[in-house]
């Protein structure tokens, strides 16, 4: 059975008796008892560290259980309770983090996957004026194609006697909003390849 | 940070300078809030503008842009003055002792040995004299001409209240409200802390604008104490990481130097680099770890010239890559997660360069401007000005563009770096939109693809590829586990990871050990990801308050150590300043308390070295004294573009600094009025997350720019009206905000008008608008390059 | 039982507007886009689907210099509501501790109610043909939570609870800030229309912050309310038929026809 949020919000609201259904406009009474066990059931609630500025704080987004990927997840998003740091706080771009997947429409108020969220891996050939959308096998493939073709062709193995592996051609950029485990990937695969043009956010 | 946040609520006095911390850092003000009501505590903003955080402080100082040297020179000048300076924390703790060599000298805005051709600096003529021995000399009564003391005295006793107030524009009456309130702090059993953020380091000068303050705390005896510090708000949710990291060019993680052709082998690396003393001693077996990490299989010897060596003192940071790529130096680029042509400096020329790649790779949740940037509407702009060649049609622009659509940061797992040094785990919640995936996939796959062009190469150039470990499972799906385990290092045993080992106080220098990070050994030592925890009390140690340091909750680096140099904290003897918040204490055998002592945990106070606080110094001590590219004390020096000049000395700008578009240094003729970019609450950066957000394109739905009434009737514009702002860069167009908060400055009696404008916007999202950047000059920092987006002349009109 | 209410502390408010989107995030609220007009408070006033906002308001004088003060705005959820005497469809009630809640199902977006309220709370949202606002959390009330806006606030400026307690503390907090430099703080909701359900920590007169200083309900309002609406059943078709033609009916029915987005009060 599904959950909309907007049933599990109001089961929060039931439960208390102080409350005379009716107020609301609407009689949960008989369901409320089933819908609760619904939500312990199918509502996860995941803490997650707040992704914007360098306060890392906690937050908690709720999910529907067993609702395909591609379709909106989430019931709602809070300050984290128990972190140390914000102790359930979070301000507006905190709070706002659902936006980042999900939006309720201005037209209808319809919630839906928020339509600026790239799905697919874009391809612009030179000289173009519009994206094509490839698969992922076909862009990491060429990538790695266009890696090695500049390497091969610009790699400095030795200067003056010294082994220097210098790849002063390809440059990477960014990657201050990304994951420890990842730039510890990406600075690998970097140095790996020889590239000295490494910078990221910290130096602007 | 020095400190972290929940220690914000320990402080006596919070100094926020060059930040805007209520509105991009909002939980700051949960502590600052706290600890104003239960203790007390004051909170002082100075700013060119009153902004959300000066509506909430006690006081408020205006300050004209760049000129922070000034204003934190007086303040340094009005403690020596008045003998309001922590004397036994200076004594001991600093290098306020220390004699310096006679060929040190200063005159009009330059040091003793400055070399006018190549804008250098030759830094031995500032170094300490030493006995035959190699021991520092030091006058103990710090009153010898030559101590660092004395020279401090000298240097800054130019810096009187009148000359400062005359150079930053700070009415005289504020600047003594904030000398008085945050002198205070320089008391034994009181702490002040200082928040900067980017307001400080965007600067030519801003190195120097961060050793000012350094060198107010050390006075002061801030550093190490709870509620004390020096705390850089970091803008990113792991840019703190990601430096630790060493995505920048001089470094290796864990700030280990990246090699340079004259570091021929790993011996000569090692040699140069290795400082005889100081905890840094201990480099080889971290750099040695880290090969290891790499290239599992060799030997560290062999291995080390797999490293890139760049080219000796090549420039290569932000600025030099787009001017660089200007040139047609570089043929291919990657982008993760990052947005140039809106939030790099003198973004026209940023945009202009990226059309001479020859590919690009763009990894993003998001189209980017910058993957955009070969679009017509990537070419608009509001008048004909086109400096750099930027408006180019897609029929002109030959670069290949591959756009990766990444996940967000709750549709994956990993752990990220707050300021405070808290290594965070983030749970995976939802799952990826459309076919995007993690950051994490993308490299490992991409790697993995690579590795597989060059397999079977017996070239020598490609062993570094064909002979790297790269051993994270298989093609989409990388072992996060694996990585953490890399990360906190283990033994490693014929080419093999053997076990965890604790820390790094266990890596070793014969390449028995493995480490992709130094810094961040421990933060896995067993069959536990520390980052992971989720144990919220604040135990205190017996006898003693609890101090916010939470131990148990994630961890932090280094050994989960919560303020750094904690060891000042307590007393020469090893008794805390203040008993209502003690962070360690030595207790007759070992140093114990709320923190992990940044210091040898059984070191008696009394024997040799047993006050040295400052382990990461080769000094041992904090540096009052310590070489800058542009000298060993903080000067005074204008922005590169300033429409007044030096009342101290008669250098134009910052002498040690590059300039690379000199002929772009606009003056006040055609561009009068100071600008300055930043950001607000609502978004976030580039702005490319938070535009495309709905309920935050809502909050503030355009770029603005906001001006003194004053400013505004002179040039006839009304608020909301649309404007162009005008550098030698490029215009902008932009909604005017004329705002009572904004005031023309009165620097040594001339009235100037300054303006700020919001740097959050870009063509693409719900909430578009001009980028700022676009007028920002490519001019940086003598030391980082960090570009001067705080400080440049402009001129506004009515659209 | 007790009244519980939200305490509004200006003195600690630094204008994140967490609260605003917080408030959209529970009550599932899209956005409403309108262009930047030179104020960073984007929305003159509330609307149907924005039940809060945060006024920015900048002041000048020769002594004090320049402040720039914030107000959370919202409903105030009145302890006697116009809105709820003059509903002709009895949409509106009140929870036994306090909280004024509005039943979307019984509403017929008449909008009487965005007329009748002296603070201009109630505003009509289009998509739906009803009216909305604020209901001070009582789903999350009810179930033992903070109201959202509350839950959210970064520096503890709201605060949720007891209306005696929370007017205790902020008869202690306003004294501390007279004495600290804030000689005009005061309490607001205290008193003002019998005493409102949300309580607000002034560091100046409420008129600095844009609030009536005396709020009044409208006369007509009475009237309406004891009279008409019982027989406000037939009383619209009347109305549409333009028969029954009184001063209400007519700007109701000229809202109705313009589709006004934001109700009343222009």
């Amino acid at each position: 059975m599904k959950v909309t949020r907007r049933q599990f919000l109001k089961v929060t609201g039931v439960t208390a008796a102080t409350l005379a259904v009716t107020d609301l406009g609407f009689d949960l009474t008989a369901t409320a008892k089933k819908l609760k066990s619904v939500r312990i059931k199918n509502i996860k609630p995941v803490p997650t560290i707040c992704p914007y500025c360098g306060a890392g704080c906690g937050l908690v987004v709720y999910t529907k259980k067993d609702v395909p990927a591609n379709e909106p997840q989430i019931l709602s998003v809070h300050g984290d309770p128990d972190h140390p740091i914000n102790r359930g706080a979070a301000c507006s771009k905190g709070a706002a983090l659902m936006n980042i997947r999900e939006i309720y429409d201005p037209k209808t108020g319809k919630q839906q996957i928020n339509p600026k969220r790239a799905k697919k891996p874009l391809y612009r050939a030179p000289y173009s004026d519009k994206w094509e959308e490839k698969d992922w096998d076909w862009m990491l493939d060429t990538i790695a194609q266009r890696v090695k073709e500049t390497r091969d062709k610009y790699i400095i193995h030795k200067e003056n006697g010294v082994i220097v592996n210098r790849l002063d051609k390809i440059a990477s950029l960014g990657g201050a909003a990304l994951d420890n485990e990842e730039v510890n990937l990406i600075v690998k695969m970097n140095r790996a390849l020889g590239m000295t043009y490494v910078e990221h956010q910290a130096r602007i | 940070m020095t400190n972290h946040w929940n220690d914000l609520k320990n402080t006596d006095c919070c100094l926020i300078i060059g930040s805007n911390a209520a509105e991009n850092h909002p939980i700051s003000f949960k502590w600052l809030t706290e600890a104003r009501e239960k203790r007390g505590a004051k909170i002082i903003h100075v700013d060119p503008r009153f902004t959300r955080t000066s509506a909430r402080s006690d006081i408020y100082a205006p300050i004209r842009p760049g000129t922070d040297i000034a204003f934190i020179g007086g303040m340094i000048n009005y403690i020596l003055e008045n003998k309001l300076y922590h004397e036994e924390y200076v004594r001991e703790y600093t290098n306020a002792t220390f004699i310096v060599k006679d060929t040190y000298d200063f005159n009009d805005g330059l040091f003793s040995g400055y070399d006018p051709v190549q804008r250098k600096y030759d830094k031995n003529q500032w170094a300490y004299e030493m006995t035959e021995d190699g021991q520092y000399v030091k006058d103990m009564t710090m009153q010898h001409p030559r101590c660092v003391l004395q020279l401090l005295k000298k240097h800054f006793s130019r810096y009187d209240i009148k000359t400062v107030c005359k150079i930053t524009g700070t009415p005289e009456n504020k600047y003594l409200e904030v000398l008085k309130t945050y002198c205070t702090t320089g008391a034994p059993d009181k702490a002040g802390t200082i928040m900067y953020a980017m307001g400080t380091t965007q600067h030519t000068v801003g190195t120097q604008n961060v050793r000012s303050y350094a060198i107010l705390q050390l006075l002061l005896g801030n550093m190490g104490k709870p509620g004390g510090g020096v705390n850089a708000l970091r803008g990113e949710s792991n840019v703190q990481g990601s430096t630790d990291w060493a995505l920048l060019y001089h470094i290796l993680p864990g700030y280990l130097a990246s090699p340079q052709a004259k570091h021929k082998d790993l011996k000569t690396y090692l040699e140069m680099e290795t400082p005889k003393t100081g905890y840094w001693k201990n480099k080889p077996k971290f750099m040695v770890s880290f090969l290891k990490s790499y290239w599992m299989q060799d030997d560290p010897e062999k291995s080390y010239h797999y490293l890139p060596k760049r080219e000796n003192n090549k420039n290569y940071s932000h600025i030099a890559m787009f001017e660089a790529m200007y040139k047609n130096e570089i043929e291919g680029l990657f982008i993760w997660g990052s947005n140039p042509i809106v939030g790099g400096p003198n973004a026209n020329k940023e945009q202009a360069a990226l059309a001479k790649l020859k590919w690009m790779v763009a990894i993003d949740l998001w189209q980017t401007e910058t993957s955009e940037f070969w679009t017509y509407k990537a070419a608009d702009r509001p008048t004909d000005k086109d400096e750099y060649g930027t408006n180019l049609t897609p029929d002109k622009i030959q670069t290949e563009v591959f756009f990766l659509p990444a996940c967000a940061s709750f549709e994956k797992e990993g752990s990220v770096s707050n300021s405070g040094r808290w290594m965070q785990y983030r749970w995976k919640a939802a799952d990826p939109v459309g076919e995007s995936r993690a950051d994490l996939e993308i490299v490992h796959d991409l790697m993995l693809r690579i590795k597989k062009l060059y397999q079977g190469s017996t070239k020598p150039q490609d062993e570094p590829i064909t002979h790297l470990t790269w051993d994270y499972g298989p093609e989409g799906h990388p072992d996060i586990d694996k990585i953490a385990r890399e990360i906190n290092g283990f033994t490693v045993i014929n080419g093999k990871p053997g076990k965890q080992i604790a820390n790094f106080t266990k890596l070793a220098d014969d390449g028995s050990t493995a480490c992709s990070n130094w810094i961040y050994s421990g933060c896995y030592p067993d069959n536990e990801y520390l980052a992971k925890r989720r144990d919220n009390r604040d135990i205190a140690y017996p006898g003693t308050k609890p101090i916010g340091s939470y131990s148990n909750w994630a961890w932090c680096w280094p050994v989960n150590r919560r303020i750094l140099y904690n060891r000042c904290s307590a007393t020469p003897d090893g008794r805390p300043w203040d008993k209502e918040r003690v962070s360690i204490f030595w207790d007759g055998s070992a140093w114990v308390g709320n923190d992990v002592p940044d210091f040898a945990k059984n070191k008696n106070p009394n024997e040799p070295g047993g006050k040295n606080a400052f382990i990461m110094r080769p000094e041992e001590v904090g540096c009052i004294f310590s070489a800058c590219a542009e000298g060993p004390f903080p000067e005074h020096y204008e922005p590169w573009e300033s429409p007044v000049k030096n009342l101290l000395n008669s250098q134009p700008f910052n002498p040690a600094i590059v300039e690379w578009e000199p002929k772009k240094r606009g003056t006040t003729d055609k561009y009068p009025i100071i600008g300055t970019t930043y950001r607000v609450s609502e978004h976030w950066q580039s702005g490319v997350m938070t535009r495309m957000q709905p309920w935050l394109a809502e909050l503030v739905p355009d770029v603005f720019v906001e001006m003194s009434e004053e400013l505004a009737k002179e040039k006839g514009i009304r608020n909301g009206d649309k404007v162009i702002i005008m550098t030698t860069r490029g215009d902008i167009k932009a909604v005017a905000c004329v705002t009572k908060r904004f005031k023309p400055l009165n620097v040594a009696g001339k009235k100037i008008h300054h303006i700020g404008v919001l740097w959050h916007f870009g063509f693409n999202g719900y909430a578009t608008g001009d980028p700022a950047n676009r007028l920002t000059p490519h001019v940086g920092d003598a030391n980082t390059t960090i570009p001067e987006y705080k400080a440049w002349l402009c001129n506004i009109r009515r659209a | 039982m007790a009244n519980l209410t939200n305490l509004y502390d200006v003195s600690k408010c630094t204008a994140c507007r967490a609260c605003q989107v917080a408030c959209k995030n529970w009550n599932q609220l899209p956005a409403a886009i309108e262009p930047f007009k030179g104020n960073y408070q984007t929305h003159e006033d509330t609307n149907g689907d924005t039940y809060t906002i945060v006024r920015f308001i900048e002041h000048e004088d020769p002594v004090g210099g320049v402040t720039w003060n914030f107000l959370k705005y919202q409903c105030m959820h009145c302890s006697d509501p116009a809105c709820m005497k003059v509903c002709p469809r009895g949409a509106y009630s009140k929870t036994e501790w306090g909280a004024t809640i509005h039943d979307p199902d019984k509403c017929i977006g008449c909008q009487y109610c965005t007329y009748a309220c002296p603070f201009g709370i109630p505003k009509y949202r289009e998509r739906e043909d009803k009216v909305a606002k604020c209901t001070l959390c009582a789903d999350r009330v009810e179930e033992g939570m903070q109201p959202a806006c509350a839950a959210t606030c970064p520096t503890g400026a709201l605060k949720f609870g007891d209306r005696y307690e929370l007017l205790q503390y902020a008869e202690e907090r306003v004294n501390f800030l007279r004495a600290n430099g804030y000689p005009n703080a005061t309490i607001y909701g205290k008193l003002e229309l019998g005493g409102l359900n949300k309580i607000y920590i002034l560091t100046d007169t409420p008129d600095k912050f844009g609030l009536p200083v005396d709020p009044k309900i409208p006369g007509q309002i009475p009237f309406w309310q004891d009279i008409v609406q019982p027989y406000f059943g037939w009383l619209i078709p009347l109305a549409l038929a333009g028969s029954a033609v009184s001063f209400v009916t007519t700007r109701l029915l000229a809202n109705k026809h313009k589709e006004n987005k934001k109700g009343g009060h222009e």
